[in-house]
Parts: structure tokens; C-alpha cells; sequence
């Protein structure tokens, strides 16, 4: 247990899942001090769903909400409604747009990230929508009306589950993506392979292809990098986004491509702390981690943070997971599928439900799933607690993969 | 009050496992999906109260369900939300075992130990 006092008063910046997470930790790990939670949008709600369920109208604005207002007055957490524009470390204050300041002895910063804007000739805010807010998902709903034609740039996760809710919604789509094999990275070659033919099946023209120029008022006429040029009603930008570290800039703290991070959060000032989407990780070697960018990643650095916080023992380490959802595909990865080892798939991955385990060593690395998730929840164990497995064991479908786990 | 449903025979749902019930096989609007973990059956409405996704698929540890899509977490016992993203609670339903039968309660409460 730390010996250091506590700090009376907690501000967290930013109410995406990290910030929010930070201030239910706090509180249910028994932190007793003041605790704000800062945010322009007000309660704080969740942003998988802004692409698919709440894009599809299947879901609405308090639906997506991670809490009420109720439990902030429950939990005695202040929630304020404003931007945070400036910090001061040297006098522990918050600068909000409103012209107030909010005076604290911890700061943690989850401000998250900076939507990416196309960035060629012809592309503005007005003729590019992104989605990463509930307002950009509000602005993008609002015109996918059916027979819309829509061009979406990039097919990574965004770019692709939009594509699979705008054809839904009966848009005629355009998918392009520079790369022939979006998400080989995320998800490996062979799953990628799978899911990005789904898009063809379905309808969705798709070309491997960058754009060089837009023009026009909508409609409008882009010009891809393969030379064609489409002419469609609304384009969508999913680009990914860069960390936000233009509050920790103010305050001089390191930075570098994210707000660097220790492994309990902790910023170059020891009183403030930043997790999500924002924060980077810098191992005490100077190695730079990557920014994880999921869910669950921002979940776990905001619990990790309160933890950190408050002295205590940082939650179980768990690998990384991260699911999405497209064309009725449920989609999960977990673990690393990097590096020397063997692909193991257990059925087939055009004819889901199926599973692709990375095995290096006798054990578990990594796993993609496409619609079996008790697969990956087991790779997950088999991974974490470094369990032997055979492979034939894995590929064959008749076997129990709980029975792996709990053997 | 609702009368028992007798849903299966106690032993055959394995440890770690559950068994979908479906509504209108016990008179009940919802499906309901009876767990059988750490040798003790529990049953809570099947359907996620945050997804589109069936409970009885979840993974079944330490008095918990996990949902298969997004993996909110849910009390067996109480259905409390114990992880994000679920954010309302599973409606939970009395079990119990009689005579080598686990008989389902479906709308009433379980007995509360706290």
C-alpha cells in the first residue's frame, strides 16, 4: 500500500468510456474525496454502437448511455458540462471554456482522440462526414436514407461496419480502402480475406483505391487514386484518429503521438494521470507501445488509473480484446496474432461459425473468431493463465474448448 | 404467484453450462436461461439486457455470466450488472431442485441472501 495521503479532490477530463470508468473505479474502490468528471457532451454513453445499433435507428440517445444522471448524484460525482481548455500542474487548476477553473490534487486525463479529416483537395467538414462523436453519427443518419449513394473511405472498423449499416439502410456503397486486405494487421490475412469479400457479397462495390480529389456541393465527384471517379451523395471518411494531447501540451507534459504514460497511468507529473484513447504507454526502458484504441483497452486503462490512484493493486493484466460487428458477422480477437507460429482454424472461415488460434509453443497467442464467441472467451483464459494445448484439440470442432480451459 | 416449471433433471445441465428455456414452454413472455455453476442452478431472462444476444451462450464462471457479444457481466444470482457495457440489470428467477428435478419459478424472485 502506498503511504502517500490520498488527494482530496479528483478531476477527470473527458467522459468517453476511460473517464467514466476512472470515476466509477474511484468510487467503488472507496475513494471518499471530491470527484468531477468533466465533458462538453454531458453523461457519458458508448461509442460502438454509434456505427451500427444507433446508427440503424435499432437503438436511441439514452440507449447508448453508460449510466443516468441518477448515479452521478448517487455516487456523489459532480458532473460539469464544459470543455477543459488549459491545466495548470503548478496550480492543480482545470481552465474551462465557460472562464472557470476547477481546483483538484489529481488530474487524470481521458480526453481521447482527435477524429482524422480527409485531407485532399476538395474536402471540407461540410463535404466529408467522420464518426466518432454522437453528433457525427447524428449528422451521417440524418442523410442515409434509402437509395443514397455513399462513398466510405478506408474499410477498417469504422469504414466497414458504416458500410454494413448504410446497406441496411438501403445506401448504394462504395467501399474504398488503399489497402487490397483492410485489417490484415487486426485481424490476419486469412480472416481478413473473409470478411472483406462479405462486402462484395452483399452488394457493396469495393475498390482497392485511396481518393485524390473531391468536387462539387453534393453530389459529389471524387477521383480515386486508381483514376475512376464516382459520383455519390455523402462520403463518410474513416481514417482513424490521433491521440487528443492538446490539454496535456498545455501543461507541458511529455507527449509523443499520445500523452505518455507510465504502466500505472501516471503522466511526467506525478499528480496527473491519462488513460484511453489519449494516453501512451512508455515502458521504464523508453520502449513506446502502441495505443490500443479499443473498447475494452479503455475501459482497462481508466480502472487501472483509479487503482493507481488510490494505492492499490492494479487489476489482473487480461489480453487484448476487441470485437465488430458487419453483414450479421460478430467478430472478436483476442490476443496477438504476431509472430513465429502456427495457424490452427477450428471449421471453416467462409462458413462461420469458425475460429483462427495463433499457437506458439504448445499454447495459445491469439484468436479470431467470427461468431463464436465461447471460442475466443476460452482462448482468452487459455492465453492469460499460459495453459499447454494440443492443436488438434482446438481444430476439433466435437471438443468443448471450456474443457481446455478448466481441464 | 407462478407455479414451478420442471425445466430438467438435476445433473444435466454439466457445471459451466446452461440451458435455454424457452417462454412459452413455461407460460412466460421471455426466454429464460437456467445456469448450473459451483453446484448451484440460477436462472435469469435469456435475452442480454444491453444486446441481441442469448445469455445460455455465455461464459459461465465464479457466479457470473459473461455475454458472448460484447461481454457485459452479469450476476447469476441477483442479475446485477457487474461489467460494462450491460448497464441494466437481468431479471433473475427463483430454481430450485425437487425431488431430482430443477424446477424453474419463472417472475418470482429469487431468495435473497444479503
Amino acid at each position: 500500500m502506498s503511504t502517500t495521503p490520498l488527494p482530496s479532490r479528483i478531476t477527470v477530463v473527458g467522459g468517453g468510456l476511460a473517464g467514466f470508468t476512472a470515476v466509477s473505479e474511484l468510487r467503488s474502490r472507496g475513494y471518499d474525496g471530491a470527484l468531477t468528471l468533466l465533458d462538453p457532451e454531458g453523461i457519458p454513453y458508448d461509442r460502438p454502437p454509434l456505427s451500427k445499433d444507433f446508427m440503424l435507428g435499432a437503438v436511441d440517445e439514452t440507449q447508448i448511455r453508460l449510466t443516468d444522471a441518477g448515479w452521478f448524484e448517487t455516487n456523489s460525482v459532480e458532473l460539469v458540462e464544459a470543455r477543459a481548455t488549459g491545466l495548470s500542474t503548478a496550480r492543480g487548476v482545470v481552465q474551462l471554456d465557460s472562464g472557470d477553473e476547477i481546483s483538484s490534487d489529481a488530474v487524470v486525463i481521458t480526453v481521447g482522440g482527435v477524429v482524422n479529416r480527409l485531407n485532399v483537395p476538395g474536402a471540407s467538414e461540410e463535404s466529408v462526414h467522420v464518426l466518432r462523436d454522437l453528433e457525427h453519427a447524428l449528422a451521417l443518419r440524418a442523410v442515409l436514407t434509402p437509395g443514397v449513394r455513399i462513398l466510405i473511405i478506408g474499410a477498417g472498423l469504422i469504414g466497414a461496419e458504416t458500410a454494413s449499416t448504410a446497406l441496411a439502410l438501403g445506401a448504394e456503397v462504395t467501399l474504398v480502402d488503399p489497402s487490397p486486405l483492410p485489417l490484415a494487421k487486426a485481424v490476419g490475412p486469412l480472416v481478413a480475406e473473409v470478411l472483406h469479400a462479405e462486402h462484395t457479397k452483399r452488394g457493396i462495390r469495393t475498390v482497392a483505391a485511396g481518393v485524390s480529389e473531391i468536387e462539387g456541393d453534393g453530389p459529389y465527384r471524387a477521383t480515386l487514386t486508381s483514376g475512376e471517379t464516382v459520383e455519390v451523395d455523402v462520403i463518410l471518411a474513416g481514417v482513424g484518429s490521433k491521440a487528443n494531447t492538446a490539454l496535456a501540451e498545455t501543461a507541458g507534459l511529455a507527449t509523443n503521438s499520445g500523452i505518455l504514460v507510465d504502466e500505472f497511468g501516471r503522466t511526467s507529473n506525478p499528480s496527473v494521470f491519462a488513460a484511453g484513447d489519449a494516453a501512451r504507454q512508455v515502458l521504464d526502458d523508453g520502449t513506446l507501445l502502441r495505443r490500443a484504441e479499443h473498447w475494452e483497452a479503455a475501459q482497462k486503462s481508466g480502472a487501472a488509473v483509479a487503482a493507481a490512484i488510490l494505492g492499490q493493486d492494479a487489476p489482473k493484466e487480461t489480453p487484448e480484446w476487441f470485437w465488430s460487428d458487419r453483414h450479421g458477422a460478430h467478430v472478436e480477437v483476442v490476443g496477438s496474432l504476431d509472430g513465429d507460429g502456427e495457424t490452427v482454424i477450428r471449421g471453416s472461415l467462409g462458413e462461420p461459425p469458425a475460429v483462427l488460434f495463433h499457437v506458439a509453443d504448445g499454447k495459445v497467442r491469439g484468436a479470431v473468431s467470427i461468431n463464436d464467441s465461447t471460442a475466443v472467451r476460452a482462448a482468452k483464459r487459455l492465453i492469460a493463465d499460459q495453459i499447454p494445448v494440443d492443436p488438434a484439440n482446438l481444430a476439433d470442432p466435437t471438443i468443448n474448448l471450456k474443457k481446455l480451459v478448466r481441464a | 404467484m407462478s407455479s414451478g416449471f420442471p425445466v430438467a433433471a438435476d445433473g444435466d445441465i454439466e457445471d459451466g453450462e446452461a440451458l435455454l428455456v424457452e417462454g412459452d414452454d413455461i407460460e412466460f413472455g421471455e426466454d429464460i436461461a437456467v445456469f448450473y455453476d459451483g453446484g448451484e442452478y440460477f436462472a435469469l431472462n435469456d435475452k442480454c439486457t444491453h444486446g441481441d444476444a442469448s445469455l445460455a451462450d455465455g461464459w459461465v464462471e465464479d457466479g457470473e455470466v459473461e455475454c458472448p457479444m460484447h461481454s457485459g457481466k452479469f450476476c447469476l444470482k441477483s442479475g446485477k450488472v457487474l461489467s460494462m457495457p450491460a448497464t441494466v440489470p437481468a431479471p433473475a428467477h427463483k430454481v430450485e431442485v425437487v425431488d431430482g428435478k430443477v424446477v424453474l419459478y419463472p417472475g418470482v424472485e429469487p431468495e435473497s441472501d444479503e
